[in-house]
């Protein structure tokens, strides 16, 4: 039958869909804690037209998900007394939203008129749970890497990463957010460090994205080639077959 | 095609980032000068596939998901408050403040400007003015027959007339501070404005603890440097063109598909 250009169809969709994420990945490269997505893709098998053992079935091609490389991105010194990375893997900073907790891997905070630390939406970064609040009069703000904040000398909160057990149950919301969609809840991390000073920048490797741009490239040109053969096949098999001679 | 919309909004942010980057370039010599830079945050995401939607009717929870993002957006642009480097003029009105704090500026409506650009002169009644001839607040007014100007550490302005040997006191020059400095709208001419960001001005005398202390006769350079500015202009030109990269791509992969036979 037609299963040919249908199964040609099924990769140019994955194809494309990869290409949005590449795109994505590339815009983002400059984007402070962002972390690099790749579609996963799979194989669908079809059902067979009849019971027939010897021809195999077709398989389609089919995304199951996406995939999040959570690794550490690079650090850049900023020089900023409320630019936070954390050095560490799959841990975050909580914030409050609107809608419940949400976490974060850009650091780069800032105080409101009130001295509450908060996001650059003004979301109140959290730590330990509650909403971290630095005295104006106080002076400079000066964090250790297990995320103690002092001012002159003395500790006035903590700033902690939390991390969780399954990462795939994080979904992003934009605006370097990612929002819990399981039950689970959030454990303290203190095997990672905080630095002070310093942004982590994203984790895309733009090499790897552009030789990824080649490869959706020309594998979209090739199935294209397989659909058209496909196509002039069945054209000509009715010519032929249609032939009064 | 969703790609092309994705790659034009990152070629939009690496523009933003070229002005930006250009401005702290073209300000490099301008006295209290302080960089910016630009940060991004990526956009909205597309839920194709939620997580932890069931996939079967056993129960099976679908693990991750597919979410496509739509790009990336200027998060926020800010200034860098890093000391500059303090610079010889030599000028007896030239102020420059090592450490936290701004100076004070009656603007011509009779609103508070702050300043570390501390390039002050002396206007025709001899008050303290800025190069825009806005005075310093508070009012400094050096006498006439004034023969020597000093400015101390801690803001205190002497002068010695003539005939006098002992220097007498004519005013005390204050510092702003603010919680988040960063909250600070500029308006140009060196001037910034309070805002709900940053929070009220707290006034206090220069070389107090939390306020920095004067230098007169210098000058505070920009804190723009050359070097990594350059690197910066590098970094997001080749961010820019690996955007239009992607546009390429998508643009060619649409050429295949409309080329295709019927």
């Amino acid at each position: 039958m037609e299963n040919a250009a249908y199964i040609g169809l099924s990769r140019q969709m994955t194809l494309r869909r990869e290409l949005d994420i590449v795109a994505n990945n590339v815009a983002n490269a400059d984007t402070t804690g962002f972390k690099v997505e790749q579609l996963m893709v799979g194989t669908e098998v079809g059902q067979r037209a009849r019971n027939d053992n010897i021809r195999p079935s077709a398989s389609f091609v089919l995304d199951k998900g996406v995939g999040r490389d959570f690794g550490q991105g690079s650090m850049k010194q900023t020089g900023r007394s409320l630019d936070f990375a954390i050095e560490g893997e799959g841990a975050f900073f909580a914030v409050q939203s609107g809608a419940g907790q949400a976490y974060t891997r850009d650091g780069g905070f800032t105080t409101n008129a009130e001295g509450v630390l908060t996001t650059k939406q003004g979301l109140p970064v959290l730590g330990d749970g509650a909403p971290i609040t630095l005295d104006p009069e106080l002076g400079p703000v000066s964090v250790g890497a297990d995320g103690t904040i002092s001012q002159q000398g003395q500790p006035v909160g903590r700033l902690n990463a939390v991390r969780f057990d399954a990462l795939g149950a994080l979904q992003k919301s934009g605006d370097g957010l990612y929002r819990n969609t399981s039950n689970a809840q959030p454990v303290d991390a203190p095997d990672v460090q905080i630095r002070q000073g310093m942004l982590e920048g994203s984790n895309v490797n733009t090499l790897q994205e552009i030789t990824n741009l080649i490869e959706i490239s020309r594998a979209y040109e090739r199935v294209t080639k397989m659909i058209e053969n496909a196509n002039d096949l069945s054209r000509r098999s009715v010519e032929r077959l249609g032939r009064v001679s | 095609m969703r790609a092309l919309r994705t790659a034009t909004s990152g070629m939009l942010a690496q523009q933003l980032n070229v002005e930006v980057i250009s401005n702290n370039i073209a300000n490099m010599n301008t006295v209290g000068f302080k960089r910016q830079r630009a940060e991004f945050q990526d956009l909205l995401y597309q839920n194709v596939e939620r997580m932890g939607s069931q996939s079967s009717t056993q129960g099976t929870v679908v693990p991750t998901g597919i979410q496509i993002g739509a790009g990336v957006k200027a998060g926020s642009v800010y200034r860098i408050t890093e000391q500059g480097s303090p610079t010889r003029s030599g000028n007896p009105y030239d102020i420059a403040i090592d450490g936290k704090g701004y100076f004070q500026i009656t603007m011509p409506s009779g609103e508070i400007a702050y300043t570390r650009a501390g390039n002050f002169a002396v206007n025709g009644e001899g008050q303290l003015v800025t190069e825009d001839g806005y005075a310093v607040e508070p009012a400094i007014t050096i006498p006439q027959d004034a023969i020597d100007v000093t400015i101390s550490k801690s803001g205190q302005v002497q002068v010695t007339t003539q005939g006098q040997t002992a220097p007498q006191t004519v005013g005390q020059l204050e510092l702003a501070t603010f919680f988040n400095e960063a909250g600070l709208e500029a308006i140009g001419d060196n001037l910034l404005l309070e805002t709900a960001a940053s929070g009220a001005a707290t006034i206090g005398a220069p070389n107090e603890p939390g306020y920095g202390h004067l230098l007169q006769g210098y000058t505070e350079a920009s804190n723009v440097d050359a070097v990594s500015e350059i690197t910066n202009l590098i970094v997001a030109q080749r961010a820019y063109e690996m955007n239009s990269k992607v546009i390429t791509t998508a643009d060619e992969m649409l050429s295949v598909s409309a080329q295709v036979k019927s």
